[in-house]
């Protein structure tokens, strides 16, 4: 018995050495650097510039909860300190679980995991897609004079848990939420040419080729193809006709655009429209149809919804322990408030508490004055 | 001229006349009439104060009439906006804290450096971008304004102790408190902007999360708006547990309003990013 109560002594000296207000001051100007140094998410700055002095101020704050009486004997002090550990832990869990990535969607076609784009996961993100089903449907943008985005309104069409279909409307600041997936519309959308490839002696294939981001790169809504088993490339160049008006309010959307499809195959160029089919040498292509993209943003972090109801358990705290800081106190009392006040060292300058003189000169002050009432 | 513009005039012409009869009141030349001894001429401060609030807001009304939306945007509105927000503030202040009335001298030159900022700007209407139609983005600019307005009034106490080193200051502040209890002020202001800087985080996180898709990315105004925040923090570690001299106490409240300031008039615009709602 003895001996443990001798080990936790032993343990509580131990992690006193952590808990000192210099190691937090340390802590708080390395995370000031590491800061400094991220500014602007520059490349190449290393992430231990951050998770160095976030794991100090860890240590710290586990020790300092634990044996410091000034913050673990004051209920709004503790709270604080015991969310910023929280915060701090759930940041780490964030980074270990999220994903971020981004994944362009054909009209009427479905999410499917392996369309993600410029993956960025933690290495225990779950992976697993299984419950996230929508299809993206028809969607418009509206802008204003000076080309200036404004609303999107993305339609999707949503699998429910019990199997059927509901239709959403997302966009901007409204993102589609699923299974803790949250897909966001962006700025990067377009048109897509949907073509048929009747490849000379083989089966028929449906795909489609998505222009450049409209109308941002409007004056070059060209790509290439190589179909299967074959060298040549195939290049296509859409001509758009749509409302946009650089001087006017004008929507985006699919229902009110048209193009006309310039195809080039060698030294051969073509224009097919809608319906229309073009022989080249490596087979036949067919202008299906004339539809969109969206591109969306993938986020997934599992803690947003803690870290923002600990956040705010910390504020509480935080303004608890102020509140009766202030309460205990009058505004104007003379008394000391801080250690080194308590201390009995007098300080600098004007009227100080050990002087007892009023404010530097012979007018003296109420406490009246200060707080407003009546003088 | 565009609406706003004679109402701005107005309101910075009032916030003027309030600036210089709060100098007048502390010359010690003046001490000696009855209206400065009895500091009548702190109705008059407080008087000009409010009208300049009352046209500002006009002027604020004005301009989101003729373009459509509220004062989010481009730095012209951004600076009329806190000259509002700064000024109703501090007007509460100075009416609930006689105590520190003097410290105008130094809060409404603080505030006239905004002021002659904004009359240089062309008040162009400028673009409302899909993200801001958020409701977080209110409660995000709202506790903003609230911390920047506790920090200013930090400021001019902050002031006041370093100006007390002097033979002039100690008259200019001679009605003040002592010391002690100024430097306590200061630091409750500090203490209150903590609380309303951290709010202001946490809603514009939220409001990032659903605007951007991420709660933090490390862009230049998160980067120095959390820089704000530690060094705040930092302050009130160090004021709280050392002995810290007036002097220092009054630079440290400063070093934390000047970075506040630089993130609020300054990030916004080095960045082309996010936060400027051109993506």
């Amino acid at each position: 018995m003895r001996c443990r109560c001798l080990r936790v002594l032993q343990m509580l000296n131990f992690l006193r050495k952590f808990a000192s207000l210099k190691i937090a001051l340390l802590g708080m100007a390395l995370l000031a650097i590491g800061a400094m140094l991220s500014y602007g998410n520059p490349l190449g700055t290393p992430v231990w510039v951050l998770v160095a002095p976030m794991a100090l101020l860890a240590v710290n704050l586990v020790a300092a909860i634990t044996t410091n009486p000034r913050i673990n004997q004051q209920p709004g002090l503790l709270v604080f300190h015991v969310a910023l550990l929280l915060l701090l832990l759930l940041a780490t869990v964030g980074r270990l679980t999220h994903l971020d990535a981004h994944l362009e969607l054909v009209v009427g076609t479905g999410f499917e995991a392996d369309k993600l784009l410029e993956i960025n996961a933690g290495p225990l993100h779950p992976g697993s897609f299984d419950s996230v089903h929508f299809v993206q449907g028809p969607y418009t943008v509206e802008y204003s004079p000076g080309m200036q985005r404004g609303l999107t309104h993305s339609h999707v069409k949503v699998k429910t848990a019990a199997g059927a279909w509901e239709g959403r409307i997302v966009g901007d600041d409204r993102p589609l939420v699923m299974d803790g997936y949250r897909f966001y519309t962006t700025f990067n959308k377009g048109f897509t040419s949907v073509l048929t490839w009747l490849p000379a002696g083989g089966a028929p294939v449906t795909g489609s080729v998505n222009m450049p981001s409209y109308p941002l790169f409007e004056y070059k809504q060209d790509n290439r193809w190589t179909p299967h088993g074959s060298n040549t490339e195939i290049k296509f160049w859409l001509q758009l006709k749509t409302a946009m008006n650089a001087e006017a309010h004008w929507v985006l959307d699919a229902a009110s655009s048209s193009g006309v499809l310039i195809v080039t195959s060698g030294d051969k160029r073509y224009e097919v429209r809608l319906g229309e089919f073009v022989d080249l040498p490596q087979g036949r292509l067919r202008f299906e149809a004339l539809t969109m993209w969206m591109g969306y943003r993938l986020f997934y972090d599992p803690t947003i919804q803690w870290l923002f109801f600990v956040a705010i358990m910390g504020i509480l705290g935080l303004t608890h322990y102020f509140w009766k800081k202030i309460n205990l106190q009058p505004w104007m009392d003379e008394k000391p408030d801080t250690i080194a006040e308590q201390a009995g060292k007098p300080l600098d300058g004007i009227g100080s508490p050990s002087s007892g003189k009023p404010s530097g000169n012979n007018a003296p002050v109420t406490t009246a004055y200060l707080t407003g009432e009546k003088h | 001229m565009v609406a706003e513009v004679p109402w701005l005039w107005s309101g910075l012409g009032a916030y003027f006349a309030a600036t210089l009869i709060a100098i007048w009141g502390v010359a010690p030349r003046f001490a000696g009439m009855p209206v400065i001894q009895n500091r009548r001429h702190e109705y008059a401060v407080l008087a000009f104060l409010m009208l300049g609030v009352t046209l500002l807001a006009v002027a604020i009304a004005e301009r989101w009439l003729r373009i459509g939306h509220g004062p989010w945007i481009s730095l012209f509105e951004l600076l009329m906006s806190q000259l509002w927000s700064l000024g109703l503030i501090f007007v509460l202040l100075y009416w609930r804290l006689p105590g520190l009335r003097p410290s105008a001298v130094i809060v409404l030159p603080v505030m006239w450096i905004l002021g002659s900022w904004v009359l240089t700007l062309e008040p162009a209407a400028s673009h409302f971008p899909p993200t801001y139609y958020n409701a977080w983005k209110w409660v995000h600019v709202g506790l903003g304004k609230i911390f920047l307005a506790l920090l200013l009034a930090g400021v001019g106490l902050a002031g006041v102790l370093i100006l007390r080193q002097t033979r002039r200051g100690q008259a200019w502040f001679r009605n003040m408190p002592s010391n002690v209890i100024v430097d306590r002020l200061a630091w409750r202001f500090m203490m209150l902007a903590l609380v309303f800087d951290s709010l202001m985080l946490i809603a514009g996180a939220v409001w990032a999360q659903d605007a951007w898709g991420r709660y933090w990315a490390w862009d230049p105004l998160e980067t120095s708006a959390f820089l704000t925040w530690l060094l705040l923090a930092i302050g009130l570690h160090l004021r709280l547990s050392y002995r810290v001299p007036p002097v220092v106490s009054g630079l440290m409240i400063i070093g934390v309003f000047m970075l506040a300031f630089a993130t609020y008039f300054g990030a916004p615009y080095i960045s082309p990013a996010a936060h400027k709602g051109v993506v």
